[in-house]
Protein backbone atom coordinates (compact mmCIF):
# COMPACT_ATOMS: atom_id res chain seq x y z
CA UNK A 1 0.00 0.00 0.00
CA UNK A 2 1.50 3.72 -1.18
CA UNK A 3 1.75 6.42 2.17
CA UNK A 4 -1.23 8.23 2.34
CA UNK A 5 -0.83 12.42 2.75
CA UNK A 6 -0.08 13.09 6.52
CA UNK A 7 -2.18 16.47 7.25
CA UNK A 8 -0.80 19.32 9.62
CA UNK A 9 -1.33 16.85 12.49
CA UNK A 10 0.82 14.23 10.70
CA UNK A 11 -2.11 12.03 10.70
CA UNK A 12 -3.25 10.05 7.56
CA UNK A 13 -6.16 12.43 5.36
CA UNK A 14 -7.44 9.56 2.83
CA UNK A 15 -8.80 10.91 -0.27
CA UNK A 16 -11.77 8.87 -0.35
CA UNK A 17 -13.63 7.93 3.36
CA UNK A 18 -16.71 6.71 3.91
CA UNK A 19 -18.15 6.28 7.87
CA UNK A 20 -20.97 4.05 8.93
CA UNK A 21 -22.74 4.76 4.99
CA UNK A 22 -26.20 3.36 5.06
CA UNK A 23 -28.33 3.29 2.15
CA UNK A 24 -31.83 1.08 1.61
CA UNK A 25 -33.95 1.06 -1.69
CA UNK A 26 -37.25 0.45 -0.13
CA UNK A 27 -37.11 -2.28 2.34
CA UNK A 28 -33.68 -3.70 0.56
CA UNK A 29 -30.95 -2.50 2.80
CA UNK A 30 -28.52 -1.93 -0.45
CA UNK A 31 -25.53 -0.48 1.62
CA UNK A 32 -25.11 -1.97 5.71
CA UNK A 33 -22.12 0.23 7.49
CA UNK A 34 -19.97 0.69 5.08
CA UNK A 35 -16.53 2.09 6.45
CA UNK A 36 -13.80 2.20 3.63
CA UNK A 37 -10.51 4.65 3.23
CA UNK A 38 -8.77 5.42 0.04
CA UNK A 39 -5.21 6.38 0.83
CA UNK A 40 -3.76 8.92 -2.03
CA UNK A 41 -2.81 7.32 -5.20
CA UNK A 42 -4.39 3.92 -3.94
CA UNK A 43 -6.09 1.62 -6.02
CA UNK A 44 -9.28 -0.20 -4.29
CA UNK A 45 -10.77 -3.06 -6.53
CA UNK A 46 -14.18 -3.76 -5.16
CA UNK A 47 -15.62 -7.23 -6.23
CA UNK A 48 -18.74 -9.16 -5.00
CA UNK A 49 -21.64 -10.65 -6.72
CA UNK A 50 -24.42 -8.51 -8.71
CA UNK A 51 -26.40 -7.16 -6.23
CA UNK A 52 -23.62 -7.13 -3.55
CA UNK A 53 -24.12 -2.90 -3.48
CA UNK A 54 -20.66 -2.64 -5.01
CA UNK A 55 -21.99 -0.17 -7.66
CA UNK A 56 -24.06 1.37 -5.44
CA UNK A 57 -21.13 2.73 -2.84
CA UNK A 58 -18.81 3.23 -6.06
CA UNK A 59 -21.87 5.82 -7.14
CA UNK A 60 -22.64 7.21 -3.79
CA UNK A 61 -19.14 8.61 -3.76
CA UNK A 62 -19.92 11.65 -5.88
CA UNK A 63 -23.32 11.33 -4.94
CA UNK A 64 -24.93 9.74 -8.25
CA UNK A 65 -26.27 8.41 -5.34
CA UNK A 66 -27.79 9.56 -1.70
CA UNK A 67 -26.98 7.64 1.60
CA UNK A 68 -29.89 7.18 4.39
CA UNK A 69 -27.16 7.86 6.79
CA UNK A 70 -23.01 8.23 7.62
CA UNK A 71 -20.91 10.42 6.38
CA UNK A 72 -18.29 10.28 3.08
CA UNK A 73 -15.47 12.98 3.30
CA UNK A 74 -13.40 14.23 0.74
CA UNK A 75 -9.65 14.88 1.26
CA UNK A 76 -11.48 15.12 4.96
CA UNK A 77 -14.31 17.82 3.92
CA UNK A 78 -17.90 15.75 3.55
CA UNK A 79 -19.64 15.73 0.68
CA UNK A 80 -21.64 18.78 -0.17
CA UNK A 81 -25.84 17.83 -0.04
CA UNK A 82 -26.69 19.41 -3.32
CA UNK A 83 -26.22 23.21 -5.49
CA UNK A 84 -23.12 24.59 -6.57
CA UNK A 85 -20.54 22.94 -4.37
CA UNK A 86 -21.47 19.47 -5.14
CA UNK A 87 -21.18 20.36 -8.61
CA UNK A 88 -17.58 21.72 -7.96
CA UNK A 89 -16.57 18.62 -5.85
CA UNK A 90 -17.73 15.98 -8.61
CA UNK A 91 -15.47 17.90 -10.76
CA UNK A 92 -12.69 17.05 -8.93
CA UNK A 93 -13.53 13.23 -8.64
CA UNK A 94 -13.56 11.53 -11.73
CA UNK A 95 -16.11 8.84 -12.68
CA UNK A 96 -15.82 5.76 -15.31
CA UNK A 97 -19.03 4.21 -16.20
CA UNK A 98 -20.01 1.19 -17.64
CA UNK A 99 -21.76 2.72 -21.01
CA UNK A 100 -19.21 5.13 -21.25
CA UNK A 101 -21.67 7.75 -21.21
CA UNK A 102 -20.21 10.02 -23.93
CA UNK A 103 -22.16 13.24 -25.07
CA UNK A 104 -23.33 11.72 -28.29
CA UNK A 105 -24.31 14.79 -29.88
CA UNK A 106 -20.57 16.43 -29.39
CA UNK A 107 -17.46 15.43 -30.95
CA UNK A 108 -14.91 13.49 -29.34
CA UNK A 109 -12.37 16.20 -28.72
CA UNK A 110 -15.65 18.14 -27.87
CA UNK A 111 -16.50 15.35 -25.17
CA UNK A 112 -13.40 15.95 -23.29
CA UNK A 113 -13.22 19.89 -23.71
CA UNK A 114 -16.98 20.42 -22.08
CA UNK A 115 -15.64 19.98 -18.54
CA UNK A 116 -12.37 21.93 -18.64
CA UNK A 117 -14.20 25.24 -20.44
CA UNK A 118 -17.27 25.11 -19.13
CA UNK A 119 -16.68 23.34 -15.41
CA UNK A 120 -12.61 24.73 -15.06
CA UNK A 121 -13.22 27.66 -17.25
CA UNK A 122 -10.07 26.60 -18.68
CA UNK A 123 -9.01 29.20 -22.45
CA UNK A 124 -10.39 26.90 -25.37
CA UNK A 125 -7.24 26.56 -26.82
CA UNK A 126 -5.68 25.33 -23.63
CA UNK A 127 -8.05 23.14 -23.37
CA UNK A 128 -8.22 21.95 -26.89
CA UNK A 129 -4.56 21.48 -26.94
CA UNK A 130 -4.34 19.14 -23.70
CA UNK A 131 -7.45 17.53 -24.91
CA UNK A 132 -5.36 16.27 -27.52
CA UNK A 133 -2.78 15.20 -25.44
CA UNK A 134 -5.01 12.87 -23.49
CA UNK A 135 -6.75 11.35 -26.54
CA UNK A 136 -3.12 10.45 -27.73
CA UNK A 137 -2.28 8.80 -24.20
CA UNK A 138 -5.31 6.90 -24.47
CA UNK A 139 -4.54 6.27 -28.17
CA UNK A 140 -7.41 7.67 -29.69
CA UNK A 141 -6.33 10.98 -30.79
CA UNK A 142 -6.67 10.30 -34.79
CA UNK A 143 -10.68 10.24 -33.82
CA UNK A 144 -11.00 13.24 -32.12
CA UNK A 145 -13.07 14.65 -35.08
CA UNK A 146 -15.75 12.03 -35.30
CA UNK A 147 -18.61 11.77 -33.09
CA UNK A 148 -19.30 8.51 -30.65
CA UNK A 149 -21.43 6.54 -32.39
CA UNK A 150 -18.40 6.06 -34.66
CA UNK A 151 -16.10 4.16 -32.10
CA UNK A 152 -15.56 0.80 -31.31
CA UNK A 153 -16.84 0.02 -26.82
CA UNK A 154 -13.43 0.27 -26.21
CA UNK A 155 -12.18 3.64 -27.81
CA UNK A 156 -15.09 5.41 -26.29
CA UNK A 157 -14.65 4.18 -22.95
CA UNK A 158 -10.94 5.50 -23.22
CA UNK A 159 -12.51 8.69 -24.53
CA UNK A 160 -14.52 8.39 -21.18
CA UNK A 161 -11.24 8.50 -19.36
CA UNK A 162 -9.47 10.83 -20.81
CA UNK A 163 -12.57 13.16 -20.02
CA UNK A 164 -12.01 12.41 -16.40
CA UNK A 165 -8.86 13.17 -16.88
CA UNK A 166 -9.09 16.44 -18.41
CA UNK A 167 -10.55 17.45 -14.81
CA UNK A 168 -7.31 16.82 -12.86
CA UNK A 169 -9.42 14.95 -10.74
CA UNK A 170 -8.23 13.89 -6.93
CA UNK A 171 -9.76 10.23 -7.69
CA UNK A 172 -11.11 8.48 -10.79
CA UNK A 173 -14.61 6.25 -9.89
CA UNK A 174 -14.73 3.46 -12.18
CA UNK A 175 -18.03 1.46 -12.22
CA UNK A 176 -17.50 -1.63 -14.17
CA UNK A 177 -15.65 -0.05 -16.49
CA UNK A 178 -15.42 -3.40 -18.87
CA UNK A 179 -18.64 -4.98 -18.00
CA UNK A 180 -20.43 -3.59 -21.61
CA UNK A 181 -17.15 -4.21 -23.85
CA UNK A 182 -16.55 -7.11 -26.29
CA UNK A 183 -14.07 -9.21 -24.81
CA UNK A 184 -11.43 -8.41 -27.82
CA UNK A 185 -11.91 -4.41 -25.89
CA UNK A 186 -11.62 -5.37 -22.41
CA UNK A 187 -7.55 -5.49 -22.64
CA UNK A 188 -7.10 -1.67 -24.30
CA UNK A 189 -8.72 -0.26 -21.61
CA UNK A 190 -7.60 -2.21 -19.03
CA UNK A 191 -3.82 -1.56 -20.06
CA UNK A 192 -4.88 2.52 -19.84
CA UNK A 193 -6.25 2.07 -16.79
CA UNK A 194 -3.10 -0.10 -15.14
CA UNK A 195 -1.26 2.96 -16.73
CA UNK A 196 -2.91 4.97 -14.84
CA UNK A 197 -2.03 3.00 -11.36
CA UNK A 198 1.42 3.15 -12.36
CA UNK A 199 1.21 7.01 -12.40
CA UNK A 200 -0.25 6.96 -9.29
CA UNK A 201 -3.73 8.13 -9.93
CA UNK A 202 -6.15 7.41 -6.75
CA UNK A 203 -8.18 4.83 -8.37
CA UNK A 204 -11.81 2.87 -6.43
CA UNK A 205 -12.15 0.70 -9.29
CA UNK A 206 -15.57 -2.11 -9.17
CA UNK A 207 -14.86 -5.07 -11.64
CA UNK A 208 -15.14 -8.39 -12.73
CA UNK A 209 -11.73 -8.77 -13.88
CA UNK A 210 -10.09 -10.53 -11.46
CA UNK A 211 -6.28 -10.44 -13.36
CA UNK A 212 -6.42 -6.61 -13.08
CA UNK A 213 -7.49 -6.81 -9.51
CA UNK A 214 -4.64 -8.95 -8.91
CA UNK A 215 -2.01 -7.41 -10.44
CA UNK A 216 -3.11 -3.75 -9.63
CA UNK A 217 -4.95 -3.30 -6.83
CA UNK A 218 -3.43 -2.27 -3.63
CA UNK A 219 -6.13 -3.69 -1.99
CA UNK A 220 -9.43 -6.00 -2.33
CA UNK A 221 -12.71 -5.18 -1.22
CA UNK A 222 -15.17 -8.07 -0.97
CA UNK A 223 -18.82 -7.15 -0.79
CA UNK A 224 -21.79 -9.18 -0.35
CA UNK A 225 -25.13 -8.49 0.53
CA UNK A 226 -24.29 -4.85 0.58
CA UNK A 227 -21.49 -5.20 3.71
CA UNK A 228 -17.87 -5.15 3.20
CA UNK A 229 -17.29 -8.85 3.91
CA UNK A 230 -13.60 -8.97 3.67
CA UNK A 231 -10.90 -6.14 2.70
CA UNK A 232 -6.92 -7.45 1.81
CA UNK A 233 -4.11 -7.29 -0.33
CA UNK A 234 -4.89 -9.21 -3.39
CA UNK A 235 -2.61 -11.88 -2.76
CA UNK A 236 -4.29 -12.74 0.34
CA UNK A 237 -7.32 -12.20 -0.62
CA UNK A 238 -7.22 -14.49 -4.14
CA UNK A 239 -5.09 -17.32 -2.34
CA UNK A 240 -6.48 -17.25 1.43
CA UNK A 241 -10.00 -15.44 1.55
CA UNK A 242 -11.16 -15.60 5.03
CA UNK A 243 -15.41 -15.75 4.86
CA UNK A 244 -16.76 -18.94 3.40
CA UNK A 245 -18.52 -16.53 0.82
CA UNK A 246 -15.62 -14.93 -0.67
CA UNK A 247 -14.81 -18.92 -1.03
CA UNK A 248 -17.99 -19.59 -2.66
CA UNK A 249 -17.60 -16.20 -5.11
CA UNK A 250 -14.08 -17.05 -6.45
CA UNK A 251 -14.89 -20.77 -6.52
CA UNK A 252 -18.34 -19.53 -8.65
CA UNK A 253 -15.86 -17.24 -10.73
CA UNK A 254 -13.55 -19.84 -12.09
CA UNK A 255 -15.42 -22.92 -12.32
CA UNK A 256 -16.47 -22.16 -15.79
CA UNK B 1 -64.45 34.80 -61.28
CA UNK B 2 -61.71 32.79 -62.67
CA UNK B 3 -57.88 32.79 -60.76
CA UNK B 4 -56.64 35.03 -63.65
CA UNK B 5 -59.33 37.01 -62.47
CA UNK B 6 -58.93 37.28 -59.33
CA UNK B 7 -55.12 37.30 -59.34
CA UNK B 8 -55.72 40.65 -61.85
CA UNK B 9 -58.08 42.13 -59.01
CA UNK B 10 -56.57 41.05 -56.03
CA UNK B 11 -52.94 40.16 -57.38
CA UNK B 12 -51.23 42.73 -54.51
CA UNK B 13 -53.43 41.72 -52.18
CA UNK B 14 -52.94 38.61 -51.96
CA UNK B 15 -48.93 39.23 -52.53
CA UNK B 16 -49.78 41.24 -49.00
CA UNK B 17 -51.61 38.48 -47.52
CA UNK B 18 -48.90 35.96 -47.85
CA UNK B 19 -46.46 38.67 -46.51
CA UNK B 20 -48.71 38.77 -43.10
CA UNK B 21 -49.21 35.46 -42.66
CA UNK B 22 -45.76 34.64 -43.10
CA UNK B 23 -45.04 37.52 -40.76
CA UNK B 24 -47.16 36.19 -38.17
CA UNK B 25 -46.15 32.29 -38.45
CA UNK B 26 -42.54 33.62 -37.99
CA UNK B 27 -43.14 35.59 -34.83
CA UNK B 28 -45.37 33.01 -33.24
CA UNK B 29 -43.20 30.59 -34.08
CA UNK B 30 -40.35 32.14 -32.55
CA UNK B 31 -42.21 33.15 -29.56
CA UNK B 32 -43.55 29.75 -29.23
CA UNK B 33 -39.86 28.19 -29.41
CA UNK B 34 -39.02 30.42 -26.89
CA UNK B 35 -41.99 29.77 -24.52
CA UNK B 36 -41.73 26.17 -25.60
CA UNK B 37 -37.90 26.09 -24.39
CA UNK B 38 -38.22 27.79 -21.30
CA UNK B 39 -41.47 25.56 -20.26
CA UNK B 40 -39.28 22.33 -21.07
CA UNK B 41 -37.00 24.02 -18.58
CA UNK B 42 -39.41 24.05 -15.74
CA UNK B 43 -40.72 20.84 -16.45
CA UNK B 44 -37.28 18.93 -16.20
CA UNK B 45 -36.15 21.18 -13.14
CA UNK B 46 -35.50 20.36 -9.57
CA UNK B 47 -37.69 22.88 -8.15
CA UNK B 48 -40.78 21.07 -7.72
CA UNK B 49 -43.43 23.84 -8.04
CA UNK B 50 -41.59 25.14 -11.27
CA UNK B 51 -42.30 21.53 -12.48
CA UNK B 52 -45.97 22.22 -11.56
CA UNK B 53 -46.30 25.44 -13.23
CA UNK B 54 -44.95 23.88 -16.46
CA UNK B 55 -47.25 20.69 -16.40
CA UNK B 56 -50.19 23.16 -16.10
CA UNK B 57 -48.90 25.23 -18.93
CA UNK B 58 -48.95 22.49 -21.39
CA UNK B 59 -52.45 21.02 -19.98
CA UNK B 60 -53.95 24.17 -20.31
CA UNK B 61 -52.65 25.85 -23.60
CA UNK B 62 -52.77 22.22 -25.36
CA UNK B 63 -56.76 21.35 -24.91
CA UNK B 64 -57.79 25.21 -25.59
CA UNK B 65 -59.25 25.87 -28.97
CA UNK B 66 -57.43 28.66 -30.68
CA UNK B 67 -60.52 30.54 -31.84
CA UNK B 68 -61.61 30.45 -28.15
CA UNK B 69 -58.67 32.03 -26.47
CA UNK B 70 -58.35 34.26 -29.06
CA UNK B 71 -62.27 35.62 -28.44
CA UNK B 72 -60.64 35.60 -24.52
CA UNK B 73 -58.40 37.86 -25.96
CA UNK B 74 -60.06 40.25 -27.82
CA UNK B 75 -63.09 40.55 -26.09
CA UNK B 76 -63.07 39.49 -22.74
CA UNK B 77 -59.53 41.38 -21.42
CA UNK B 78 -60.92 45.07 -22.26
CA UNK B 79 -63.29 44.01 -19.48
CA UNK B 80 -60.02 43.90 -17.53
CA UNK B 81 -58.83 47.20 -18.89
CA UNK B 82 -56.33 44.84 -20.85
CA UNK B 83 -56.50 46.17 -24.67
CA UNK B 84 -53.91 44.77 -26.99
CA UNK B 85 -54.03 45.20 -30.83
CA UNK B 86 -55.81 42.44 -32.81
CA UNK B 87 -52.32 42.12 -34.50
CA UNK B 88 -51.27 41.16 -30.71
CA UNK B 89 -53.82 39.21 -29.82
CA UNK B 90 -53.18 37.10 -32.67
CA UNK B 91 -49.54 36.73 -32.35
CA UNK B 92 -50.49 35.81 -28.60
CA UNK B 93 -53.12 33.20 -29.37
CA UNK B 94 -50.76 31.42 -32.17
CA UNK B 95 -47.93 31.38 -29.99
CA UNK B 96 -49.14 30.40 -26.55
CA UNK B 97 -50.77 27.39 -27.98
CA UNK B 98 -47.90 26.07 -29.91
CA UNK B 99 -45.78 26.75 -27.09
CA UNK B 100 -47.38 23.75 -25.05
CA UNK B 101 -46.76 21.41 -28.08
CA UNK B 102 -43.27 22.47 -28.80
CA UNK B 103 -42.39 21.75 -25.15
CA UNK B 104 -44.49 17.92 -25.57
CA UNK B 105 -41.83 17.46 -28.52
CA UNK B 106 -39.05 18.47 -26.91
CA UNK B 107 -40.09 16.23 -24.03
CA UNK B 108 -39.87 13.20 -26.29
CA UNK B 109 -36.50 14.27 -27.46
CA UNK B 110 -35.12 14.26 -23.87
CA UNK B 111 -36.57 10.93 -23.23
CA UNK B 112 -34.71 9.58 -25.87
CA UNK B 113 -31.27 11.02 -23.97
CA UNK B 114 -29.23 8.19 -22.34
CA UNK B 115 -29.89 8.77 -18.63
CA UNK B 116 -26.50 8.16 -18.01
CA UNK B 117 -25.32 11.07 -20.22
CA UNK B 118 -26.67 13.64 -17.83
CA UNK B 119 -25.22 12.11 -15.34
CA UNK B 120 -21.87 12.09 -16.84
CA UNK B 121 -22.51 15.76 -17.03
CA UNK B 122 -22.86 16.27 -13.84
CA UNK B 123 -20.18 14.08 -12.45
CA UNK B 124 -17.70 16.07 -14.86
CA UNK B 125 -19.13 19.03 -12.29
CA UNK B 126 -21.37 21.08 -14.51
CA UNK B 127 -24.12 22.55 -12.88
CA UNK B 128 -28.60 21.77 -13.55
CA UNK B 129 -28.23 24.96 -15.74
CA UNK B 130 -25.23 23.83 -17.72
CA UNK B 131 -26.10 20.23 -18.17
CA UNK B 132 -29.61 21.69 -19.57
CA UNK B 133 -28.03 23.94 -21.64
CA UNK B 134 -25.13 22.14 -22.64
CA UNK B 135 -26.76 18.31 -22.92
CA UNK B 136 -30.06 18.41 -22.49
CA UNK B 137 -31.70 21.03 -25.01
CA UNK B 138 -28.91 20.50 -27.73
CA UNK B 139 -29.88 16.64 -28.05
CA UNK B 140 -33.50 17.71 -27.65
CA UNK B 141 -33.51 20.04 -29.98
CA UNK B 142 -31.53 17.94 -32.41
CA UNK B 143 -33.64 14.84 -32.32
CA UNK B 144 -36.68 16.94 -32.68
CA UNK B 145 -36.25 18.68 -35.63
CA UNK B 146 -38.95 16.72 -37.75
CA UNK B 147 -41.78 17.23 -35.30
CA UNK B 148 -40.82 21.25 -34.70
CA UNK B 149 -41.37 21.11 -38.81
CA UNK B 150 -44.55 19.77 -38.55
CA UNK B 151 -45.25 22.29 -35.69
CA UNK B 152 -43.58 25.23 -38.12
CA UNK B 153 -47.09 24.39 -40.36
CA UNK B 154 -49.23 23.84 -37.79
CA UNK B 155 -48.43 27.16 -36.17
CA UNK B 156 -49.19 29.06 -40.06
CA UNK B 157 -52.59 27.28 -40.43
CA UNK B 158 -52.94 28.65 -36.91
CA UNK B 159 -52.73 32.15 -37.81
CA UNK B 160 -55.10 31.91 -39.94
CA UNK B 161 -57.40 32.68 -36.88
CA UNK B 162 -56.59 36.08 -38.34
CA UNK B 163 -59.43 35.84 -40.39
CA UNK B 164 -61.78 35.95 -37.13
CA UNK B 165 -60.86 39.59 -36.37
CA UNK B 166 -60.64 43.00 -38.60
CA UNK B 167 -56.91 42.89 -39.20
CA UNK B 168 -54.86 44.86 -41.36
CA UNK B 169 -53.29 44.29 -43.40
CA UNK B 170 -55.47 41.31 -43.88
CA UNK B 171 -53.61 37.23 -43.67
CA UNK B 172 -54.34 34.59 -46.58
CA UNK B 173 -57.56 33.43 -44.88
CA UNK B 174 -58.78 37.14 -43.95
CA UNK B 175 -58.70 38.20 -47.67
CA UNK B 176 -60.76 35.43 -48.97
CA UNK B 177 -62.94 36.10 -46.15
CA UNK B 178 -62.96 39.79 -47.42
CA UNK B 179 -62.67 38.93 -51.78
CA UNK B 180 -65.71 36.77 -50.60
CA UNK B 181 -67.83 39.62 -48.72
CA UNK B 182 -67.22 42.50 -51.75
CA UNK B 183 -66.96 40.66 -54.81
CA UNK B 184 -67.89 36.78 -55.37
CA UNK B 185 -64.62 34.75 -55.26
CA UNK B 186 -66.33 31.86 -54.30
CA UNK B 187 -64.02 28.56 -53.92
CA UNK B 188 -61.53 30.19 -56.60
CA UNK B 189 -60.59 32.47 -53.60
CA UNK B 190 -59.74 29.90 -51.12
CA UNK B 191 -57.92 27.92 -53.58
CA UNK B 192 -54.90 30.81 -54.22
CA UNK B 193 -54.80 30.91 -50.33
CA UNK B 194 -54.78 27.72 -50.09
CA UNK B 195 -51.87 27.29 -52.84
CA UNK B 196 -50.16 29.61 -50.85
CA UNK B 197 -50.40 27.85 -47.71
CA UNK B 198 -49.60 24.55 -49.18
CA UNK B 199 -46.16 26.42 -51.10
CA UNK B 200 -44.85 27.64 -48.17
CA UNK B 201 -45.33 24.28 -46.62
CA UNK B 202 -43.34 22.49 -49.02
CA UNK B 203 -40.36 24.78 -48.39
CA UNK B 204 -40.82 24.24 -44.33
CA UNK B 205 -41.00 20.57 -45.25
CA UNK B 206 -38.20 20.39 -47.80
CA UNK B 207 -36.62 23.00 -45.29
CA UNK B 208 -36.69 21.08 -42.44
CA UNK B 209 -35.89 17.56 -44.14
CA UNK B 210 -32.13 19.24 -44.89
CA UNK B 211 -31.85 20.33 -41.49
CA UNK B 212 -33.09 17.10 -39.89
CA UNK B 213 -29.86 15.69 -41.89
CA UNK B 214 -27.06 17.67 -40.80
CA UNK B 215 -28.21 17.37 -37.41
CA UNK B 216 -29.21 13.97 -36.86
CA UNK B 217 -27.63 12.91 -33.49
CA UNK B 218 -25.76 9.28 -34.40
CA UNK B 219 -26.61 6.27 -31.55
Amino acid sequence: MRNMEPDQNGAEVPVIELRHVEKHYGDLHVLKDINLRVGKGEVVVIIGPSGSGKSTLCRTINRMETIDAGEILIEGVPLPVEGRELAQLRAQVGMVFQSFNLFSHRTILDNVTLGPTDVLHVPKKEAREEAMRLLARVGVESQAHKVPAQLSGGQQQRVAIARSLAMHPKAILFDEPTSALDPEMIGEVLSVMTELAGEGMTMLVVTHEMNFARRVADRVIFMDAGSIVEENTPDAFFSHPKSQRAKDFLDSIQNH
Amino acid sequence: MSISQLLSEFGSQYAEALFTTWKLTALSFSLAFVIGVAVTVMRVSPVRPLRIAGEIYVQIFRNIPGAALLILLVYAFPYLNIVWSYFTCVLIAASLIPAAFCSEYLMAGINTIPVGQIEAARSIGMTFVQTISKVVIPQSLRSSVLPLTNLLVATMLTTALASQVPLKPRDLTGLVAHINTHAVGGVTAFFISAMLYCGTAVVIGQVGNLIDKRVRILR
